[in-house]
């Protein structure tokens, strides 16, 4: 129980200590901003955003189309007789004479003529909905049916791509008996009114202005039940944009314990603090509380206001916790406000973007659940999530925070908070310092296995960036960035570890360690990509085919990891620290030749 | 106030942000967030629209036709994109199931001209990519069916849209709507959003290190020291946003008036500064004065989005081409705002230059 109190008087200190400092000059005026920006928002949301006013010049011969296409504030429109217009033709982006579109062949042409069909679908849209008889306008309904198949697992693990593409001319003849299925029933599962209703939400919803003010209405929505203009996969604009809105607190309240990490810092404040008997955990713990308490409460606040399930908290909470976590280290790391804000800025936009990119296709594919986002996208879409979809998205999240929270603990004591010497020396001390001396093999071990998902983190920025070169280029890049990701992150442990005395280290002490990183790296691996990999194919036999497949090879890759470990460390044993680069990059050489290798010939 | 005095200080802030190598996580930042939203565009339209990817769209898919014969089988034997299969439902779906087939199409009895809609079915493999793009090239042909539909049930519609004719649509489509009217004005403006955060810690550094002391001493005033410090930040927008273009146009993205956008944008971040710095000065600690300025920094830019002719909006229409005389009346505008803040800012620093040397 003396822990619990210890912890409880650290956190009543520390809300003391935030709102004497903040709270008088700090509440008024942002009680103000925040009311101004509730009148901030709905001013946008109603004269709507002017980013891309006048874009695009159009000119017409025809009133009522004109008067169309001028409600969206990218054209401007002009209007004149059609012998002028077709005339001064290349003075404008696009020209509708005679009811037809003329654009010029150049990109922005192109361009102008893809935003005008759109709102033309739109207003034909706008048009039809209105109409008295529904299926007169609406004739053709498609009801969407999914079929699971199972048997393409092999070919997604090695991250091919399927197609279906026959050459015969005959139909297809399944190979398994033929399950006798009933004809779908004509009945339609909505009413008119209902159906009419979907319909007109979802014009208003392309229509920027309601985009933003529809957030919280909760319309039944036919995921599965559409007109063919609806058939292509809904961007779930709205839960992405109310995703931000959990996001923006939870980011703030980091920034701020951050800085209170730093004040303990400045001035050597936090000395008292260290020199009470506390533990470093229960000093971090104490910190940490109000701040946890704080999102947590925020969070709640604004899914009871958007009269949300609670259950949106649940995948928010390794969110929280790696926020909070990155925070403690950031601010025991850097050496002035300017560092700070940098690497806090840096940081939480690599955060924000990992998590958001992959929730984007949230209705598109099932990669997308890497991000613990999705699952709340899912679950304010109404499809919800099952307990192993929670596994998968957030263990990534808690594994991490949980290593990072380590190392901060470990490395709270007054000679690393009170060192100014510059970043990357003292990120290598608080490695370091985070493994044991005396059992050097066994927390190298480790380390590797828990180095495992910030690499999988970072091997998924680096497809995210290359994603945008063209073919052959971006996958001999990937490769290569891969490998460099992994040689760095096998080379971090042995090297923080041995930092000092790296020139007289006896080459069996070296072999063993680099034996120990590679066995530790290899096994980290393999339990990660069995646990993502069973989960994406939800496919018990697949996982253990995978699992038996790979042991038989097992010996190759760990031959791998381990010769480019050695290779780092050996350059740095006989050519001292300036060698640690190029050995690096010679580690990274010779993995991407033996993983170009094998992929070139699975492509054969 | 001397020229010479507030120079030093620039100097010196600037060295000490390339010493400490801020600059480098600034710029890897600006680079990651362009990177990264072209990420998103690419990967939203190929995903969202596969057909804009070219590597999709020469494959053409076997789907299974079930049901009652209509125009859309017609319509589906007429595509490239298809070869289609008149089959039973029952072995097609087995043959979807063994992916030998990408999509399965049945429809029903329905009557083309009479009051109950036709209520196709369409079968694909669940959570698949292929799925998808399946999905958005029989878009094409249910939209024609759909007409055709219409078409039987004309005189039950009262009201007819203006028809148009469109060009046919390009195959590939470009991203010219995102370049320039998103990651452009998003890349200029970068610089000055992160210029101005960075004066905020410039100013409470002093402030909560305890080294205001030692420099009021120096014959620098405080009032030339603000003034070192947003000349320190100022310097770096133009810097890099000036980069940005030229990296820009080395990629071959042209943009038409740099001369204004480039003005428009220093002039404008000269606002932001000064707004920060006159935070900061009034705070003197870092949190509170980060919190302010990035909560206001929200208001301010959604009160400037909304507002017809923005800066933003500007660097859009100017980097198409599509703005005139405006753009420099609005720069005359803004630069107007800078030099009423500036004046303010610098009569607050004299102020608090005052009362430091009065002994606080």
């Amino acid at each position: 129980m003396g822990i619990f109190s210890d912890i409880f008087t650290i956190a009543r200190w520390e809300v003391k200590k935030s709102f004497s400092a903040m709270g008088r000059n700090v509440l008024p005026l942002a009680i103000i901003l925040f009311i101004l920006l509730i009148l901030a928002t709905g001013f946008v949301a109603r004269s709507g955003m002017h980013l891309q006013d006048g874009m695009y010049t159009l000119a017409t011969d025809d009133r009522d189309l004109g008067d169309i296409f001028s409600a969206d504030g990218r054209f401007t429109v002009y209007f004149a007789d059609p012998a002028t217009i077709l005339s001064e033709r290349g003075a404008f982006d696009l020209v509708i004479v005679n009811r037809t579109v003329l654009a010029p062949l150049t990109d922005r042409g192109r361009s102008a003529a893809k935003t005008l069909s759109r709102d033309y679908s739109q207003y034909v849209a706008s048009v039809y909905n209105r109409e008295p008889d529904l299926f007169a306008a609406y004739p053709l309904w498609i009801d969407l049916q999914y079929v699971q198949s199972e048997l393409d697992f092999q070919a997604t693990q090695g991250g091919q791509y399927i197609s279906v593409r026959q050459r015969s001319a005959a139909p297809p003849v399944p190979s398994q008996p033929v399950v006798q299925v009933t004809p779908p029933s004509t009945a339609i599962p909505y009413t008119a009114d209902e159906l009419r209703k979907n319909l007109q939400q979802d014009v208003g919803k392309n229509d920027q202005l309601a985009r933003y003010t529809n957030l919280f209405t909760q319309l039944p929505s036919y995921e599965n039940f559409k007109t063919p203009s609806q058939l292509s996969p809904s961007l779930p604009f709205d839960s992405i944009i109310f995703v931000f809105v959990f996001i923006f607190p939870l980011y703030f309240t980091s920034q701020f314990f951050m800085m209170s990490v730093m004040n303990e810092r400045i001035g050597r404040k936090g000395e008292i603090l260290l020199s009470s008997p506390m533990h470093p955990l229960v000093i971090i713990a104490g910190k940490m509380l109000p701040y946890l308490a704080g999102m947590l409460v925020t969070s709640t606040v604004v899914i009871l206001t958007a009269k949300a399930s609670l259950l949106i908290l649940l995948p928010l909470v390794p969110v929280i916790l790696f926020f909070l976590a990155s925070a403690l280290l950031i601010g025991m790391l850097s050496r002035s406000f300017k560092e700070l804000s940098f690497i806090s800025i840096f940081f939480s936009t690599v955060a924000t973007s990992y998590l958001f990119f992959p929730s984007i296709f949230a209705n598109v594919h099932v990669v997308s659940l890497v991000s613990p986002l999705t699952l709340i996208i899912l679950q304010l879409q109404g499809t919800g999530f099952s307990a192993s979809d929670y596994l998968y998205s957030t263990s990534l999240f808690y594994l991490t925070s949980g290593v990072l929270l380590y190392i901060g603990v470990v490395n709270f004591n007054a000679e690393r908070l009170f060192d100014l010497r510059p970043f990357i020396p003292r990120l290598r001390e608080f490695v370091g310092s985070a493994m044991s001396r005396a059992h050097p093999y066994r927390s190298l071990f480790i380390a590797n296995l828990l180095l495992i998902p910030f690499i999988f983190m970072l091997q998924m920025m680096a497809l995210v960036v290359l994603f945008n070169l063209p073919m052959p280029l971006s996958l001999v890049l990937l490769i290569v960035a891969a490998a460099f990701v992994e040689e760095l992150a096998k080379s971090v442990g042995v090297y923080s570890l041995f930092a000092a005395e790296f020139p007289t280290l006896p080459i069996r002490t070296l072999v063993l360690a680099c034996a120990a990183t590679a066995i530790g790296f290899l096994v980290g691996e393999k339990l990660f990509l069995v646990a993502m990999l069973s989960q994406i194919t939800e496919s018990v036999f697949g996982s253990i085919l995978f699992l038996q497949q790979d042991l038989l090879l097992l010996w190759m890759p760990l031959l791998l990891h381990f010769t480019g470990v050695l290779i780092v460390t050996l350059s740095i044993r006989f050519g001292g620290r300036r060698w640690y680069f190029p050995g690096v990059i010679a580690a990274t050489v010779v993995h991407s030749l033996y993983n170009l290798h094998f992929i070139l010939g699975a492509m054969r | 106030m001397n020229g010479r005095n507030v120079w030093i200080v620039a100097r010196k802030e600037l060295r000490g942000i390339n010493y400490e190598k801020t600059i480098v996580f600034a710029i890897l930042l600006q680079l990651f967030v362009a990177m990264f939203s072209s990420f998103l565009m690419v990967g939203l339209t190929s995903m969202y629209d596969p057909s804009s990817v070219s590597q999709y769209a020469r494959f053409r898919y076997s789907i299974a036709y079930a049901g009652n014969d209509s125009s859309l089988l017609d319509r589906l034997q007429d595509s490239d994109d298809f070869t289609v299969f008149e089959m039973d439902l029952s072995p097609a779906l087995e043959s979807l199931k063994e992916r030998k087939l990408a999509a399965v199409i049945f429809v029903p009895a329905t009557d083309p001209g009479g009051t109950d809609p036709v209520q196709v079915t369409l079968y694909t493999v669940q959570n698949d990519l292929q799925a998808t793009v399946v999905g958005v090239k029989l878009k094409d042909v249910f939209l024609g069916f759909e007409n055709d539909l219409r078409d039987a049930r004309a005189q039950r519609i009262t009201e007819q849209p203006v028809a148009v004719d469109f060009p046919p649509a390009a195959r590939t489509e470009g991203f010219y709507e995102f370049v320039f009217g998103l990651l452009i004005p998003l890349l200029v403006f970068m610089p000055a959003i992160i210029s101005a955060s960075l004066i905020i810690d410039l100013i409470t550094e002093e402030y909560q290190h305890e080294t205001l002391e030692t420099l009021v001493s120096t014959p620098i005033t405080f009032a030339e020291m603000v003034w070192g410090k947003i000349l320190a930040c100022e310097i770096l927008v133009p810097a890099q946003a000036g980069a940005w273009l030229v990296l820009l146009a080395l990629n071959g993205i042209r943009i038409a008036n740099p001369v204004p956008v480039l003005v428009l944008v220093t002039v404008a971040s000269l606002i932001l500064i000064l707004l920060s710095a006159l935070t900061a000065l009034h705070y003197r600690e870092r949190t509170a004065a980060q919190f302010i300025y990035s909560t206001a920094l929200v208001v301010v830019i959604l009160l400037v989005v909304a507002i017809p002719g923005n800066p933003l909006n500007l660097i859009v229409r100017a980097s198409v081409g599509n703005a005139g005389m405006e753009t420099w009346g609005a720069i005359l505008l803004v630069s107007a705002v800078a030099a009423l803040l500036g004046y303010v800012t610098h009569l607050y620093a004299r102020r608090v230059g005052r009362l430091a040397q009065g002994g606080i």
